[in-house]
């Protein structure tokens, strides 16, 4: 009977067209994936798009301008001295923080991933960095560094561990960039810690009894199993964090803002700077799309590591 | 037209008379005839014109609903008496008027996305050059203080210079900060020091006095800081005759001797005793002073009137001195700020009205007297505000108006000064000559900074 049926719609009864797509397994998978196109579409590409095109534009806050090519990046590399600046401090910043937050992060794990007292407490707690908004913790670490009543020198100072007053931290350039360090160290190293303690967690003990009865120790335990099956986790954490900490505003504009004359502007501040005090947009959004390129070779450096065999 | 000045803001009786009218549209005739041979001489402010002139005051539509940004003031009490002023012509011409404040470091951010988005509060309170960087979202305001100049006369020059957007008025003067040293007359004394510095030798003088005696120091930023910074090192700079670009905005002039002079000074007086902080924000100096840290820096008078007001820590020992002068003369920088009305507000004329309220002359005078020698008016009519008088030791705040410039002096305000400002390109060179002792490296740096501004492509 259906088999007539279909013989006879096939012969001369047109079914509806939306019945034909979804009974069809590829336009259905289309129609499915077209919400998230659309968010995708409408949040992440149309900004980037539109960001390309205020680049190579002059406009300026309240004048869309007109294209200029790449007259804003040809300024940028030749003309404008603070951006060299805060293209090296975005990489120093970037690198010296992965570095601190990883081995940080992953001692953590490990530590995290004993049984202790506690154990379900602590680790709560130790994800308040970044839980907590990140303009707040960096507002609380600036009073904490404050030139005047700076409670982290009073700590030194009463510790003997440097000499009253103690250091200026925002007033010299390197302190300045540590201040920003370690507070970018501070508040993303849970997210390491925890991504590498759920990572861990998936580990077979048999491995490493198996490893015991070998007569593996520790650290030969660590090398050749924790770190091995840990490497999926690790290279995606590691890309995650160095997207966002290149990328990172929010630290350096509340904690400095450039300063000390302009040493401590990371491109995103500097972006800013040009973008929204300044106005020009154009010159702003040519300044943070520096950083495209850049990170494309960093993401597919990743993502061929993540896709070769062990 | 003295009882036009006395009484309150009434929209009814604000449009001009026939002769008033006549007059001023003679003027603005004479002024349109002179831009075009001013600006053959080379002078002129651009052209571009086009002022709206109709001798009308705004007139208020009852029902409407306006918003007003500005920041968060210093002195509290002067905010409350600006929303109850706000409330009052909300209830007297059936308007909803509320006002958002938020800290002046945050007005740029919130200003930039508003315009940027074309929406936003009706009327935004501008900072300095604002009006010069935002003016195509900013609406003609040019009748509006054509009225005001009729009844309470002359703009400050900086307000004036700050709102005139090629010829146009894009916003209203509102207000000036004026900035002064307030000092500790009980630890000067101990040091030797019979009389405020007045000039910037002397002031080096007395740091190092201070520095002599061990006792608290003179202290001020060289940092980021969009007030503190800003007032004390243009008017350095200024006073030893130096400037970043010459009056016709586009040639760069801050490689000179005269700027390696005004670093030395700066230098020296380091070495001396006075005390710069390149980490210190606005509030910093505010917070040193009041806990007994420091002896002497430049600010708003919010120091001394929390002193009087709140503290009482040291107001019996504290007084207030004009900036100091250099060998070419006494120069201020003071805080300015200006209301525009936005041209995406539904309720323009409302808007205006509002403002054209809250300069009232009885008006404002309740707000200055509030804000306690905080504000200083920006027209003629204020030079004799009473709170200069009431407490004399707030003289040294009215003096250093009639001296004040503005960033980029002498050149026209524009978006190529304006961003200059918004880089510390000045406060930037100071710090770094202090800091590192290389006056020819930070010399070169602003230079080559500042050429980038006036060159960008666009």
């Amino acid at each position: 009977m259906s088999t007539a049926t279909r013989r006879v719609s096939g012969a001369g009864v047109s079914r509806p067209l939306h019945l034909r797509l979804i009974e069809r397994e590829a336009p259905m998978g289309y129609i499915l994936l077209l919400p998230t196109l659309l968010v995708l579409g409408t949040f992440l590409a149309w900004p980037f798009l539109f960001g390309l095109w205020l680049s190579v534009t002059s406009a300026e806050l309240s004048d869309p301008g007109h294209f200029i090519g790449f007259g804003n990046y040809n300024f940028e590399f030749k003309i404008d001295h603070p951006f060299w600046t805060s293209f090296w401090n975005t990489f120093l910043y970037t690198g010296v923080t992965t570095v601190f937050k990883f081995t940080l992060g992953l001692s953590m794990a490990l530590l995290l991933n004993q049984i202790f007292p506690l154990q379900r407490f602590v680790r709560a707690a130790l994800l308040l960095p970044w839980i907590i908004p990140t303009v707040l913790s960096t507002l609380a670490w600036k009073w904490m560094f404050d030139p005047t009543f700076s409670v982290v020198n009073w700590v030194a100072v009463h510790l003997h561990l440097v000499a009253a007053p103690g250091p200026n931290w925002f007033g010299g350039t390197s302190t300045a960039m540590a201040a920003l360090m370690i507070v970018n160290t501070w508040r993303g190293m849970p997210f390491y810690g925890i991504a590498f303690l759920a990572g861990l967690q998936t580990i077979p003990l048999d491995l490493y009894e198996a490893a015991r009865v070998d007569g593996a120790n520790r650290w030969q335990q660590f090398l050749h199993i924790t770190l091995p099956l840990l490497r999926p986790v690790l290279l995606v954490v590691l890309l995650l964090s160095t997207i966002l900490t290149f990328a990172d505003f929010q630290v350096p504009f509340v904690l400095t803002n450039g300063a000390p004359y302009n040493s401590t502007h990371v491109l995103a501040t500097w972006a800013y700077q040009w973008g929204v005090p300044g106005g020009a947009i154009g010159l702003g959004a040519s300044v943070s799309l520096v950083l495209f390129p850049v990170l494309s070779i960093i993401i597919a450096g990743v993502l061929v590591l993540l896709r070769r065999p062990e | 037209m003295a009882d036009l000045e006395d009484k309150p803001y009434d929209p009814e009786r604000e449009a001009w008379t026939r002769r008033r009218f006549l007059k001023a549209a003679g003027l603005v005739a004479a002024g349109a005839a002179a831009v075009p041979i001013l600006e053959a001489c080379g002078g002129g402010g651009g052209g571009g014109g086009g002022a709206l002139t109709t001798g009308k005051a705004p007139v208020p539509r009852q029902g409407a609903s306006i918003r007003l940004l500005q920041w968060v003031h210093f002195v509290p009490a002067a905010d409350t008496e600006f929303i109850r002023q706000c409330t009052e012509f909300g209830t007297k011409y059936g308007v909803t008027v509320a006002v958002e404040r938020i800290t002046a470091d945050q007005l740029i951010a919130k200003t930039a996305a508003d315009v940027e988005s074309n929406s936003g509060p009706d009327i935004i309170q501008m900072q300095y050059g604002w009006p010069h960087l935002y003016d195509a979202a900013c609406v003609d305001v040019s009748n509006e203080v054509g009225i005001l100049k009729s009844k309470l006369g002359a703009v400050a020059s900086v307000n004036d210079a700050f709102c005139k957007v090629n010829g146009v008025y894009k916003a209203i003067p509102y207000t000036i900060v004026p900035n002064a040293f307030t000092y500790r007359t009980d630890l000067l004394s101990q040091a030797g020091v019979t009389s405020w510095p007045k000039t910037w030798t002397e002031f080096a003088a007395a740091a190092a006095k201070m520095k002599a005696a061990n006792l608290q120091p003179f202290a001020q930023t060289d940092g980021h800081a969009y007030g503190d910074s800003l007032t004390m090192w243009n008017p350095v700079l200024w006073s030893h005759g130096a400037t970043e670009v010459k009056a016709d905005g586009k040639t760069v002039t801050i490689n000179s001797k005269e700027t390696r002079a005004a670093i030395a000074w700066a230098q020296n007086a380091v070495k001396g005793g006075f005390v710069v902080h390149p980490e210190w924000l606005d509030p910093d100096n505010n917070q040193a002073y009041h806990a007994n840290r420091i002896s002497a820096t430049l600010n708003g008078a919010s120091i001394y009137i929390r002193e009087k007001v709140e503290f009482h820590h040291y107001d019996s020992v504290s007084d207030n001195g004009v900036v100091p002068a250099g060998p070419k003369g006494l120069y201020t920088m003071n805080l300015i700020f200006n209301h525009a009305v936005m041209k995406w507000s539904p309720e323009k004329e409302t808007a205006k009205a509002l403002i054209m309220y809250l300069m009232d002359k009885t008006n404002y005078l309740k707000y200055t007297d509030i804000a306690g020698g905080y504000n200083a008016g920006p027209f003629a009519a204020f030079d004799n505000d009473p709170v200069w008088t009431k407490d004399p030791k707030m003289k040294a705040f009215h003096d250093v108006v009639a001296t004040g410039k503005w960033p980029g002096w002498p050149a026209t305000p524009s978006k190529q000064t304006a961003q200059s400002q918004q880089q510390y390109i000045v406060a930037d060179m100071f710090a770094k000559a202090i800091a590192n002792g290389d006056t020819e490296s930070a010399v070169k740096e602003a230079e080559s900074r500042l050429q980038a501004i006036f060159s960008r492509p666009g």
